[in-house]
């Protein structure tokens, strides 16, 4: 009653409560055009305030129809911003990468790692390291100094080098490694030196070691390129075909006749197999050879039970499984040379080679 | 199941089953496709079963082990098993495994193993009665 007689008051303008009473409608009208109701709400605000500043000038009785096309203007022109927004979008795209918060800690945790990194390496090798590539000095005058060749000096470089990588991978996780062979394993690796790496059987202990494992990553970026080597991990069926296919691949690049093809795919898949019937995880590296002839060889290692009685495991007709018993002594007469190294406990390496044009 | 292109098939032809296996199949695959194929004999009432392994670049001691396993289970259920399609060099190799696969008819190709079929099994490629 109250808010008729204040229509009566003044008859040019429309009262709240017949504003009020277009909420509905226009609501309808926008959520059936904006789905999202956050900004469907401040659509329908936007039209009443619209409504309610034109009011003044709306003939009574058409407020309902000016208050349905304000809304359909209102959404229409959200559309059309959004549209704007679209094309231009590209153009405010900042493509510097935003510096993070954290960025300042990030780099002086770098700087300490390194710091601390570079105490750990003997005096001689610092000062050495330290004269060439901060002060720039060249190998040869260092020679003169240490009274060694500049060869020697430049070798020396390129160990200090690696133990430097390592140190600071370290000094970055904080850590230390969790056995004696965890540093070995991680120096030959950091050097790219895969006699070292075959001698401190560094795949085998990168297998079982979770730590190495991770660390292993950032130093083997590095010298992965020039070494041909094909790595398959193996854990599952899949796998073995996986692997008997790369096999296949890297010996016929290195001119294998398609029968040897087939034989070294098929050994790979015997032994590939048994990683995958016994033990959790393993892997297969593929590696061409040159010297002294051209060949191939391939390595199938698990981190598995091992093998008890390897010899009984090369006679044919041993199995352990439901198997014909044929997969190692089978691949150990489609290669040319066949070794078998297990361990009880720890895992079994199967190391295999045939050479082109052999038999 | 992964999805993908059919890893095999298995078409009837009158009173024999033909099956394909299409590129390299892994144990676990190859296991699959015994199921399927001992499946389809029942199914079918196959009295003739061709297998053929042309696309196969590698048969070892599983797979042989495994289509020796089908020919005598196909047996077991009434059928009689020829593979077909063995190629040169996976022929060499199996001899060199050592395999024994006296067990297994084989023949050349499909046509060899089609008319070995009709005359050991009396299987026919006409429609089934």
């Amino acid at each position: 009653m109250a808010a008729a007689g204040r229509a009566d008051s003044s008859r040019d303008r429309p009262s709240p409560a017949e504003i009020t009473a277009l909420i509905p409608l226009v609501r309808r009208i926008v959520a059936s055009r904006v789905p999202d109701r956050a900004t469907a709400d401040d659509l329908v605000q936007e039209t009443l305030t619209r409504v309610l500043a034109a009011s003044g000038r709306v003939e009574p009785g058409m407020l309902e129809p000016y208050a349905i096309v304000t809304a359909r203007n209102v959404v229409a022109s959200l559309w059309r911003d959004q549209d704007r927004q679209r094309r231009n979008q590209h153009r405010v795209v900042d493509l510097r990468p935003p510096e993070a918060p954290d960025e300042d800690v990030l780099v002086q945790e770098d700087r300490q790692a390194v710091a601390e990194a570079l105490t750990r390496l003997t005096d001689r090798e610092r000062a050495t390291l330290l004269a060439h590539e901060v002060s720039g000095q060249d190998t040869r005058s260092l020679a003169a100094e240490l009274g060694s060749t500049a060869g020697a000096v430049a070798a020396q470089l390129n160990r200090t080098r690696a133990r430097l990588r390592v140190e600071y991978l370290l000094a970055v996780e904080r850590t230390e490694p969790p056995t004696d062979r965890c540093r070995p394993v991680l120096l030959a690796i950091s050097g790219g030196d895969r006699r070292r790496q075959r001698e401190v059987d560094a795949a085998r202990h990168l297998l079982e070691c979770d730590l190495c494992a991770r660390l292993s990553e950032p130093l083997m970026g590095r010298g992965r390129a020039r070494e041909a080597d094909v790595r398959v991990p193996v854990q599952s069926d899949a796998d073995v075909v996986a692997a008997r296919s790369a096999a296949r691949e890297v010996a016929s690049g290195v001119g294998f006749p398609p029968t040897d093809l087939t034989a070294i795919a098929t050994a790979v898949s015997e032994v590939t197999r048994n990683i995958v019937k016994f033990a959790d995880a393993g892997e297969v590296v593929i590696e061409v050879l040159e010297e002294p002839r051209r060949g191939i060889r391939i390595v199938a290692r698990d981190v598995g039970p091992g093998i008890p009685d390897v010899d009984r495991a090369l006679r044919d007709g041993y199995s352990t499984y439901d198997g014909l018993g044929l997969g190692l002594p089978g691949a150990r007469r489609l290669m040319d040379e066949f070794a078998i190294v297990s361990e009880v406990g720890r895992g079994t390496t199967v190391t295999m080679t045939k050479w082109v044009g052999e038999r | 199941m992964t999805s993908g292109p059919r890893l095999f098939s298995i078409l009837r032809q009158g009173s024999i089953l033909i099956a394909s296996i299409h590129t390299a199949l892994d144990d676990s695959q190859l296991e699959r496709f015994r199921e399927d194929l001992i499946d389809r004999i029942g199914r079918d009432r196959a009295k003739g079963v061709i297998i053929d392994v042309a696309a196969l670049d590698v048969v070892d001691s599983f797979a042989t082990r495994t289509l020796r396993g089908i020919a005598e289970m196909a047996r077991l259920r009434g059928a009689q098993t020829v593979v077909v399609g063995i190629q040169p060099d996976v022929a060499f190799v199996i001899v060199q495994l050592g395999m024994d696969t006296g067990s297994l008819v084989t023949a050349l190709d499909l046509e060899e193993g089609l008319t070995h079929l009709a005359a050991t099994a009396g299987a026919s490629i006409g429609p089934a009665r």
